[in-house]
């Protein structure tokens, strides 16, 4: 495999990193990431990302909840057995309260697994090719290109109007 | 799109034909005549019953359509706009409601069972005069609010009196000319629009406890009224769904209601479901769970009792898990035949369950429920009326239809 | 707001976490002292006895109770904020989101020692786990205080995971402008975040879904503190209203104390272009609606009472208005509803020491409005032989003390080592608006 540089174009303007995007392929560099301080609809839309998949986890994990609420409610009732205050062992009206608390509490930890594994986090290494710029007012366009071309990709993102920064 | 006509410009062909007018009629005639033949029938109490049924469906469904204005204009949800007048249209219904509420009196013996029961001291808040007055001052506060809000927005809305030039000067007054007149217009309007809203949650709590509540003499729920109000949001927003929805359907792409406008409100929508779902459970999770026989009793017969409880049942499932399942899907929200079809059910259960809080208490005793043509035709009735207020509103406003989209074809 | 640009944004912010004056470390330490004089007199009740507190027959709820349903009032209001805001697309709310979600999760930590406190004996908490143990004896979910636990708990949980998610892109942000240590601590806790694509793609998502189980999360969490009262049969608790009103009251406690940290928090830390007078504003306009849904509930019930005819509802509020403890009553009447009606002025609204002032009151009235409640059903129901009256007793006060300076305590932490307002947030806002 050919020696690749990894170079990342820094623009202060978001519409320029979006527009860079789309013409990275045209000018035969291979995108890698988009990085960006806000989430950016431009960028995302650039990349004809399909929407996450977070909200599957989230709806397994509620569904998962309900029942083990429900399931603890009735267990728990059941192994002891006796009429109390008049109630049901077994009353689906007040065990209805633990059942939607364990669907919140299992959709959260359902969301927040799939917004770790959907994001990859954590992700140290994705740092190694990053520049902290990012994170303040820049958007950042990482590309990749054989070492040759890599001063060609330096012009490509100075022309357009951005900063360079080259990783080893 | 020339600017010498404005009030043509302003609707197009959503503007209400005169088939609508025509429809409405029939159903209304359909309606009255259902009525006088019960009325002089055996058994005049059913038809009462469905008229209370009715006049506080409908009647809430107006309030609670003209309270989305008011809300989303006081919070400045700029979003709404293109709905707003749609919503407002429904004050249309008010003079009418009104009206119902008056002829309530005529029904009287029919339709409160402690009129000539020993409530031990409780008469001198529940006695004919008192409670027709009291109510009475209500609505008309509420409908008055509720028509002054209007009648701001119309001055923002309106270019040129028009056709109709009586009625249309009448609510519209003065068209504000300078920018200082369109400020102090604004201002107006929030001020009627928060007034509204605030009249609104005490007028619907008042009549939540003295037409439904009060119907059990003995019973009480602190919460019953704000449940009222709640539910009257509820069927509200689905009224106001379906009249936009048709609309869309009418107009096509051109008209001013984009997929989002009907995919945030229905979003409201499904929060009102839950938040009424929310308001029955709270209260049937503290009277279950007290167990105390003069709260009990109330909900044991509801929800336990035969013919009652196969009806709270098909209430709860119509009104709770149909739209909750249905509305979690966010593409059906944007489609308007399956919103028609989803606020209609609703509309219907909601209705129902008018019945199962109303109908045990004026028919001790119900071997079966009392539900049949009769009651299905008055609420025919009730929905020409509504028609017709809705239709005439939006014929003599058109300014109320959402503004058509530039260049749109 | 909207001429800020992200350098400026990120300048003000990160100036907050700058290293501290002398002053900060001397408020730090006072308040410390304040949660050690509370974690002593909680010490001192634990070796003698729950009996040191105020607490008897007939009034066996008395501070615990009522600070136990005050933090959590107060925390439901900073997820009003991040999360049904974030819903309503009101941008208004993203200058206070993150001190507002704070808020949220040291208040319920706060409330939660509150059961703890009130136990007495609080080694034996652990047989609210659901373990087996040797006589098999499982809790009763059938109980309110168990959906407590649950409802607590869950809340806990989700705000802490809520707030830690949304803390994350701005971990990133302190990460990338930090050195040696505090480098090295923020980078493992910004889970080496480095706003990819494909990291912001399902963030928004998580963060969406975060806000819409909010919601109903708030209003589960203190309809079922609510339930603690309503599910039994205690004149003046039981009653259907409880729900919706607790809810109501907690978002208008809430909303006050967010005023009451706001207010010098963006004096201190030269917060005025961001958290301007337009969301303070905002946030008084807000609590006038919630202050008219508590007068309506209060109107309500003593209606209801009336209506009902019943003999000891009706005595029951009597005695709240003429008896001993009316002052409450009017405390709660005056200071949740009408003088927070007041905002309806927009000179009163906009005016940094009027909201400031009347969020100090509102807190107060909503403390009373809980010992009205609490204390005043207790104090007087079914038979007259029963009713007995309630005070606070040293060891009640140096506890409650000890959780306001708890509170404050980690509060002065975080604005010193968090950022207090999203920086991320606030760049979205310049954003749309430039």
């Amino acid at each position: 495999m050919p020696d690749e540089t990894f170079i990342m174009g820094l623009f202060k303007d978001e519409g320029k990193a979006a527009k860079v995007i789309l013409e990275l392929a045209a000018a035969g560099f291979s995108f890698r990431r988009a990085h960006s301080p806000i989430p950016s609809h431009r960028i995302l839309e650039a990349l004809k990302l399909k929407k996450g998949r977070v909200g599957w986890f989230t709806l397994a994990g509620g569904i998962f909840g309900f029942f083990t609420g429900f399931a603890l409610a009735i267990f728990t009732a059941v192994q002891w057995n006796m009429i109390v205050s008049g109630k049901p062992i077994v009353s689906l009206i007040p065990f209805f309260i633990v059942g939607f608390e364990f669907t919140i509490l299992f959709s959260v930890f359902g969301n927040v697994i799939g917004l770790l594994v959907c994001s990859r986090l954590p992700d140290y290494r994705g740092l190694e090719t990053y520049d902290p710029r990012c994170s303040g007012e820049h958007f950042g366009v990482l590309a990749a290109c054989e070492t040759g071309r890599a001063g060609e990709l330096m012009d490509f993102f100075q022309k357009k109007g951005g900063e360079v920064k080259v990783f080893a | 799109m020339n600017s010498t006509m404005p009030s043509v410009q302003a609707g197009g062909d959503a503007v209400p034909q005169r088939s609508l007018f025509t429809l409405g009629a029939f159903l209304t005639v359909a309606g009255l005549v259902a009525f006088l033949a019960g009325l002089f029938g055996p058994h005049p109490q059913r038809v009462w019953q469905a008229f209370l049924i009715n006049f506080l469906l409908w009647s809430a469904m107006a309030q609670g359509a003209v309270l989305f204005s008011a809300v989303t204009h006081t919070v400045k949800a700029r979003w709404a706009d293109p709905l707003s007048g749609l919503s407002e249209a429904f004050a249309g219904f008010f003079p009418l409601s009104f009206v119902c509420f008056l002829i309530l009196l005529i029904g009287r013996n029919h339709l409160f069972p402690w009129l000539h029961a020993d409530l031990h001291g409780k008469e001198i808040w529940l006695n004919i005069p008192f409670l027709f007055t009291r109510d009475g001052i209500g609505f008309l506060i509420l409908y008055g609010v509720g028509w002054a809000y209007l009648s701001q927005d119309l001055k923002l809305k309106l270019r040129a009196p028009g056709p109709a030039a009586g009625l249309r000067r009448l609510l519209a007054g003065r068209i504000p000319q300078t920018d200082a007149d369109l400020q102090r217009v604004q201002g107006r309007k929030t001020l009627w629009g928060g007034l509204y809203c605030f009249v609104f949650a005490l007028v619907l709590s008042l009549i939540g406890f003295d037409l439904v509540m009060s119907m059990d003499p003995h019973w009480v729920s602190t919460l019953f009224g704000a449940y009222h109000f709640v539910k009257a949001f509820y069927v509200g927003l689905g009224a106001l769904i379906i009249l936009a929805a048709i609309i869309h359907l009418r107009r096509g792409s051109s008209a001013g209601l984009a997929a989002t406008h009907f995919h945030d409100v229905g979003k409201l929508f499904f929060a009102f479901c839950l938040l009424w779902a929310d308001f029955f459970y709270v209260q049937l999770t503290v009277i279950w769970y007290g167990n105390i026989p003069e709260e009990t009793h109330y909900v044991i017969l509801r929800t336990v009792t035969p013919p009652w409880n196969a009806l709270a049942w098909v209430v709860f499932i119509v009104c709770f898990i149909i739209p909750f399942v249905v509305l979690i899907n966010r593409r059906v929200k944007t489609m308007p035949h399956a919103m028609i079809i989803l606020c209609g059910m609703v509309i219907i259960g909601i209705w129902l369950e008018h019945l199962l809080l109303l109908g045990p208490a004026l028919n001790h005793e119900a071997a079966e429920l009392p539900l049949g043509l009769t009651d299905g035709f008055v609420f025919i009735g009730f929905m020409g009326l509504m028609v017709l207020a809705v239709a005439y509103t939006l014929k003599t406003f058109p300014e109320l239809l959402p503004p058509a989209r530039q260049g749109a074809r | 707001m909207t001429d800020l640009t992200y350098a400026q944004i990120d300048q003000t912010i990160l100036n907050t976490l700058e290293r501290p004056r002398p002053r900060y470390w001397f408020f730090v330490v006072l308040v410390l002292c304040g949660v050690l004089l509370g974690a002593g007199a909680w010490t001192y009740q634990i070796f003698v006895g729950i009996g040191v507190g105020g607490q008897n027959i007939p009034v066996a709820w008395g501070t615990y109770l009522i600070n136990f349903v005050f933090w959590v009032g107060i925390a439901h209001s900073g997820t009003l904020i991040s999360a049904i805001l974030h819903l309503f697309r009101a941008g208004w709310r993203n200058p206070i989101a993150r001190a507002a979600e704070t808020m949220t999760v040291f208040a319920v930590c706060c409330a939660g020692l509150f059961p703890f406190i009130h136990l007495g004996r609080v080694w034996q908490v652990y047989f609210m786990l659901p373990l087996p143990n040797q006589r098999f004896l499982w809790p009763n979910f059938l109980s309110p205080l168990m959906f407590d636990v649950v409802a607590i708990s869950t809340y806990l949980t989700v705000s802490s995971l809520f707030w830690y998610t949304g803390l994350v892109p701005d971990l990133a942000v302190v990460r990338d402008r930090s050195t040696g240590l505090r480098y090295k601590v923020f980078r493992i806790l910004s889970l080496g975040w480095s706003g990819a694509h494909r990291q912001w793609l399902n963030y928004s998502r998580g963060y969406l879904f975060f806000a819409a189980l909010a919601p109903p999360l708030v209003i589960s969490v203190h309809s079922v503190v609510s339930w603690d009262f309503a599910l039994g049969v205690v004149p003046g608790w039981h009653t259907t209203i409880f729900a919706p009103y607790f809810v109501a009251g907690a978002i208008h406690s809430g909303l006050a104390m967010v005023l009451t940290l706001m207010i010098p928090l963006r004096r201190i830390f030269r917060y005025e272009a961001i958290i301007t007078v337009n969301v303070l504003e905002n946030v008084a306009k807000t609590m006038i609606l919630t202050g008219l849904i508590v007068g309506l509930a209060y109107g309500t019930e003593y209606f209801i009472a009336w209506y009902s005819h019943n003999a000891v509802e009706w005595e029951s509020f009597r005695w709240r208005a003429i008896g001993e403890y009316a002052y409450g009553l009017y405390f709660m009447i005056i200071c949740n509803v009408l003088l927070p009606s007041l905002f309806l002025f927009k000179a009163v609204r906009r005016s940094i020491p009027w909201l400031f002032a009347l969020s100090l009151v509102v807190n107060f009235g909503m403390w009373w409005e809980r010992f009205v409640i609490i204390v005043g059903g207790v104090a007087h129901d079914f038979a007259p032989h029963a009713w007995g009256l309630y005070a606070p007793r040293l060891v009640e006060y140096c506890v409650m003390v000890g959780s306001f300076s708890l509170f404050f305590f980690l509060f002065l932490l975080f604005c010193k080592h968090l950022p207090s307002v999203s920086m991320t947030e606030m760049k979205e806002t310049a954003h749309h608006a430039g």
